[in-house]
């Protein structure tokens, strides 16, 4: 049972919030691994990933106005599902890819976000869903860390 | 049999298996066994198939042995290619058992017509396939279904469209629980999944869906091979999609409930995406209810896609043109079903029903033979027909394999080629190809995934199902 968990590359980062991610390799699904300061960068970080794999790439730059996302969960590994989700379902219901992520004052199991994004030609749903598989949100020195797997 | 420690784990080998003990793992209630020869073996020993499966051997009211087919890959909770039985009294149902592409499936159609007669006509036919029938991710199809239209179809199936001209009555004979499952309730689908189902049947989706224009290759059973109407050199298609937005909501959906409510009743999990209830609970029942009726908008996806193929068909060669169903069988499902006087609630993730000659379930038609079973192969190799046994009841619950597993990550595979060189060596072997990205081609190369030849011969010499016929690809329409 040696798992392959070693990393496939980094792939992408904000300097600007100290938020990183990269993709872990994983035999037939995505797995992010996601880094930031705290809980909402680490959300926005993770946000930009769904992003670029959803489009198989760097996203285009965000059009329009921003909307504002609210979720509440019962710990932060399903608020951090919740929002991969809520991102997911939008990409695919209303051809609008969330790119640009600024984090508002939450309470401690709440997100709030404000989005930009950029509504594309086909709906860009390759990633299924945000999964619970080996969920885990965990402090570090540098702030959070947590690991999610996608379907696709 | 010989005995060997893996990772720390007692592994005894039979003749075409690997056996893990119930108490090999604080917290197994059931032994685990994964179907596989020695190379097998050992590509499956390299990610965490084996893990994941030892985790489902956990879960409560787990009936008898948990099984990995031959071609098992690391999923998320269940591995990909895992079968698990819950007793329908005292188990727990998981929608993470099922998987987000609720009643993913396969479905053969075949032609009256001879390979070698289509000729040059082939490339035509695969191009009006692309363009009658759409696939990529989250584009919609030319069915958009209002409310109440959408309604009947969650509920009733494949039935629904018969009514509509989309379906015969012979479809339904030959599409497993006759494309309707009765326990579908509709209520209990949220807007979201309508409202991320309602422009998507008749569509291919992405990854490794498909439509695949094939020809019957090599015929190993001619007696079965003619019970489902199928002889060498014939063109057939092979459709492999499932249920879409609107199932991948569901999943998303009975697996954030679960999680909420396992506390309730006690459960506690080694992974969060085992996510589950009581069967018996409301909150198993609902998910059934939802699960089930996005397992008829599955069976109706692919029979809108017949629908389409059919017209594709008559347009290109007229009276000659008809294209009829030979079976289609489901791959991600959880059923209620009979074995040995219990009922349990069988998980098939990634493997395929099989129930052979004297179930009643298999179609009158072809209880000579056992249920049909169609193993789609990478992309560019051999897809297979196989007949399910009876014997497997005893071994697998009546299941077997549903592809030839992936063994390389998508990432790793587009390392190794890029997509134009993965589709230039498609056409050099003269296969027409269609998709909507040719980037992501590389990603179901035949490199990635394991070799189909090997995961059949596994299959048919434990028993699981009957090698009847190998089917060669010819031209293929992808997401």
């Amino acid at each position: 049972m040696a798992g392959t968990r070693s990393s496939i590359g980094r792939s992408g980062a904000d300097a600007r919030r100290g938020a990183e991610h990269e993709l872990l390799a994983h035999t037939a699904e995505v797995k992010l691994r996601v880094r930031g300061p705290d809980f909402p960068a680490l959300a926005a970080e993770a946000g930009r990933a769904l992003a670029a794999l959803e489009l198989g790439g760097e996203p285009p730059p965000a059009t329009g106005g921003a909307r504002e996302i609210v979720l509440r969960a019962g710990d932060l590994g399903a608020l951090l599902v919740d929002w991969l989700n809520e991102l997911i379902y939008l990409a695919e219901t209303e051809r609008w890819v969330a790119t640009e992520f600024t984090p508002q004052p939450g309470g401690a199991l709440e997100l709030r976000m404000r989005a930009r994004g950029a509504t594309v030609d086909t709906a860009p749903s390759r990633v299924k869903a945000a999964t619970h598989h080996g969920l885990d949100v965990r402090a570090t020195a540098g702030g959070v860390e947590a690991e999610v797997v996608f379907d696709v | 049999m010989t005995t060997e420690t893996v990772s720390g784990l007692p592994v005894t080998r039979g003749r075409c298996w690997y056996d893990v003990p119930a108490g090999a793992r604080p917290g197994m209630r059931v032994p685990a066994r994964v179907y596989a020869d020695e190379t097998l073996w050992e590509q499956i020993s390299k990610d965490r198939s084996l893990d994941q499966l030892l985790n489902v051997a956990t879960l409560q009211g787990v009936a008898d042995c948990v099984y990995a087919m031959p071609d098992v890959h690391e999923g998320y909770g269940f591995p990909v290619g895992g079968v698990a039985a819950m007793d329908a009294r005292t188990g727990v149902i998981s929608p993470g058992g099922v998987g987000y592409d609720i009643n993913c499936g396969v479905r053969l159609l075949a032609t009256e017509l001879e390979v070698e007669r289509v000729g040059d006509r082939l490339e035509a036919v695969v191009h009006d396939l692309s363009r009658s029938i759409p696939s990529g991710t989250g584009r919609g199809g030319r069915l958009s279904l209002a409310a109440g239209e959408l309604e009947r179809v969650l509920n009733e199936g494949c039935r629904y469209l018969v009514q509509r001209g989309e379906a015969t009555d012979d479809d339904l004979e030959v599409t497993e629980a006759h494309g309707s499952l009765a326990r579908a309730d509709a209520g209990v689908v949220s807007d979201r999944a309508r409202t991320r189902g309602h422009d998507q049947l008749g569509t291919i989706g992405s990854g490794n869906h498909f439509v695949e224009v094939q020809a019957v290759d090599e015929v190993f059973d001619e007696a079965a091979a003619g019970l489902y109407g199928l002889r060498r050199g014939q063109l057939v298609i092979l459709v492999h999609t499932g249920s879409r937005g609107l199932g991948h909501q569901v999943c998303t959906d009975y697996v954030r409930l679960m999680d909420q409510v396992m506390p309730r009743y006690g459960i506690t999990l080694p992974d969060r995406e085992l996510a589950c209830a009581p069967l018996r609970s409301p909150e198993g029942q609902r998910y059934f209810g939802a699960m089930c009726a996005a397992a008829n908008f599955a069976f109706a996806n692919r029979q809108i896609i017949t629908h389409r193929v059919r017209e594709v068909f008559r347009r290109a060669f007229r009276d000659r043109g008809s294209v009829r169903l030979v079976y289609d069988v489901a791959h991600n499902m959880a059923k209620l079903e009979e074995h040995g006087g219990r009922e349990l609630c069988v998980h098939r993730k990634g493997a395929t029903r099989a129930f052979g000659p004297r179930h009643p379930e298999t179609p009158p038609r072809y209880r000579a033979a056992g249920q049909p079973v169609f193993i789609p192969g990478s992309m560019g190799t051999a897809s297979w027909v196989l007949a399910g046994t009876d014997g497997n009841m005893a071994l697998s619950f009546g299941s077997t394999c549903h592809g030839a597993g992936r063994a390389m990550s998508r990432h790793a595979a587009k390392r190794v080629k890029s997509g134009s060189d993965v589709r230039h060596e498609l056409e050099a072997r003269g296969i027409v190809v269609r998709c909507g990205s040719t980037g992501d081609l590389a990603e179901e190369a035949p490199y990635a995934y394991k070799d189909v030849e090997r995961v059949v011969g596994v299959v048919h010499d434990a028993g699981l199902a009957r090698r009847v016929a190998r089917l060669a690809p010819l031209g293929v329409v992808k997401g």
